[in-house]
């Protein structure tokens, strides 16, 4: 048992974004609020984004974002770095650039060695570097489950913001990552995920969205957004129900680890997958020749996921190319937004 | 005799890994899980049918109860995938590489050699649990790809944490470079440096 090394996901119920409270649930609590009104509010709760945006002048906004949760991996500097791509994610998602960041804590002291929390601590400090994000402060509560992730804040040019609701028909759908990290994690849980899947996973949650939202500041995207906790398809019905549109998602282009396919056959799937599906499964038609495994990965949710981009349909495979020469290799073409039918996307 | 799996108060993956453990201690005909949460359901169902299994379930107060029956001429053994990841089974194992570079096994008759090396692929289970990575070259990459009998046996041993890798120039050069099914795509520094990590490499 000497130096045997730390497992943080056998010390938590649940973890990554897979941890988020049901959609269905938290629109109990938030529906209805009486919330304070500022003309300078540009995006606001009423209208959840992936961020909030203040405008301060004609040519600048506060882009202002806060994600946390649970471990989902079992290495802490790992950890660390996820989770602070993932807050991070909300800022690129909208078209800002991320500035500052605050810590988030909570940590169980009593049962856990402090060093734990100085390396996960040391993986964020080494993606705020990267992403040229300075930490200004931070706050740690004593909790019984580890917690960990940022406040972030950004800048962005009010008229260049990228929200979920401003789909075009006929936009092409572009994603950026690989769809199955709730469904690779949650067997990284369980101690049956292979080795080298787990290092091709973690690299790619510890991967920031900053070049992909670069190279799509180069192109004319009409919406865009994380993929995250609600999942692709979750995610996507966002986008088109706030737009009035509907889409077309061609399963065969979706970018995927190909072990979550088995491991989805196993069982070995995060209840957040089967919530996401309650809650959004009437806004999707799978064609019959969609799996039920393709279909979980569809709603799997994801941790810091990649982006999903509405981009004019001629600029597409133009924005595709830009992508990959920037290292993004597996973003793909997924799908298009349609007229009709609105609300709903067809799978095929 | 039925067996009761109690998995009540457990969130995912926990029922999972209990019901496993229990088809994996013997073969039984009948089992019956207990859990109070739905996702548990869910995935329990899965579990069983993937083990081939007929699955059904219902309520059973504020729980559900899962009823899974082995399905006629199957053993439950035969059906699950060889147990834990690779993670752990090579820790401080040895680790072999086996190297595909044909479709086939040998030279003589082509028919036969066909057979010899599908066959093969069928027992390389039994290399398990040092059998470490799987790299498929020039025409052996036809495994990989849609059409080959010898994907579920891939799958299953990727399942069981095997790194199954397939040349890119290869799948290129045959025009199946989006009809891979199973691993993933590879290049030969990426073999170089997996043979250099290996305890054995393994030329066919």
């Amino acid at each position: 048992m000497l130096n045997e090394p730390i497992r943080l996901t056998q010390t938590v119920k649940g973890g990554g974004c897979a941890a988020k409270i049901a959609p269905g649930i938290l629109d109990k609590a938030l529906c209805g609020l009486d919330l304070p009104v500022d003309p300078d509010l540009l995006v606001g709760l009423e209208r959840a984004d992936d961020a909030g945006v203040y405008k301060i002048s004609d040519d600048l906004a506060l882009v202002q974002t806060l994600d946390f949760f649970p471990p989902m991996v079992d290495d802490p500097f790992s950890f660390g770095k996820i989770a602070t791509c993932n807050a991070l994610s909300d800022i690129y998602a909208m078209g800002g650039v991320p500035k500052t960041a605050m810590n988030i804590v909570a940590f169980p002291a009593k049962s856990m060695d402090i060093s734990v929390l100085r390396t996960i601590l040391e993986g964020g400090l080494s993606v705020l570097k990267e992403a040229g994000v300075v930490l200004v402060g931070g706050h740690t509560v004593e909790d019984n489950e580890l917690k960990y992730g940022l406040s972030v804040t950004g800048f962005i040019n009010p008229s260049k913001i990228l929200t979920k609701r401003n789909l075009h028909p006929g936009d092409s759908l572009i994603l950026t990552k690989p769809l199955g990290t709730g469904i690779i994690t949650t067997a990284i849980k369980a101690g049956l995920a292979g080795e080298e899947v787990v290092e091709r996973v973690i690299s790619a949650m510890s991967t920031l969205n900053r070049d992909a939202a670069e190279v799509m500041a180069d192109f004319t995207a009409h919406a865009c957004t994380d993929i995250t906790g609600f999942g692709f398809l979750g995610h996507l019905a966002e986008m088109v129900v706030d737009s009035g549109c509907g889409a077309k998602i061609k399963s065969s282009a979706i970018p995927h680890y190909l072990e979550a396919l088995n491991l989805a056959d196993m069982g070995l799937i995060p209840a957040a997958a089967y919530s996401n599906r309650e809650f959004r499964g009437k806004f999707v038609e799978f064609d019959h020749s969609i799996t039920r495994k393709m279909q979980d990965l569809l709603f799997d949710p994801q941790t810091s996921g990649g982006l999903l981009i509405a981009v004019e349909h001629n600029q597409a495979e133009s924005m595709l190319e830009a992508l990959k020469r920037r290292g993004i290799e597996c973003a793909a073409i997924v799908g298009e937004v349609v007229l009709n039918p609105v609300d709903m996307i067809i799978v095929e | 005799m039925a067996n009761e799996v109690d998995c009540r108060g457990m969130n995912c993956p926990a029922p999972v890994l209990q019901v496993r453990n229990v088809l994996e201690s013997g073969t039984p005909v009948l089992v019956s899980v207990l859990v109070d949460n739905d996702a548990a359901r869910q995935n329990v169902s899965r579990l069983l049918e993937h083990n081939n299994y007929q699955v059904k379930s219902e309520l059973c107060g504020d729980d559900f109860r899962v009823i899974g029956t082995l399905k006629e001429g199957v053993t439950a053994k035969e059906s699950l995938p060889p147990i834990t990841s690779n993670k752990l089974q090579n820790m401080g194992r040895k680790k072999i590489m086996v190297l595909i570079t044909s479709s086939r096994m040998g030279h003589g008759d082509d028919g036969l050699g066909d057979m010899l090396m599908f066959n093969f692929l069928k027992t390389l289970k039994e290399m398990l649990p040092e059998l470490w990575r799987i790299a498929f070259v020039n025409s052996g990459v036809n495994f990989t790809a849609d059409g080959s009998e010898a994907i579920p046996l891939l799958q299953e041993l990727e399942g069981a944490g095997v790194q199954i890798s397939a040349c890119g120039a290869c799948l290129a050069f045959f025009h199946i470079l989006d009809k891979i099914e199973v691993g993933v795509v590879t290049n030969m520094l990426e073999i170089i440096n997996q043979m250099k990590e290996a305890d054995t490499v393994i030329t066919l």
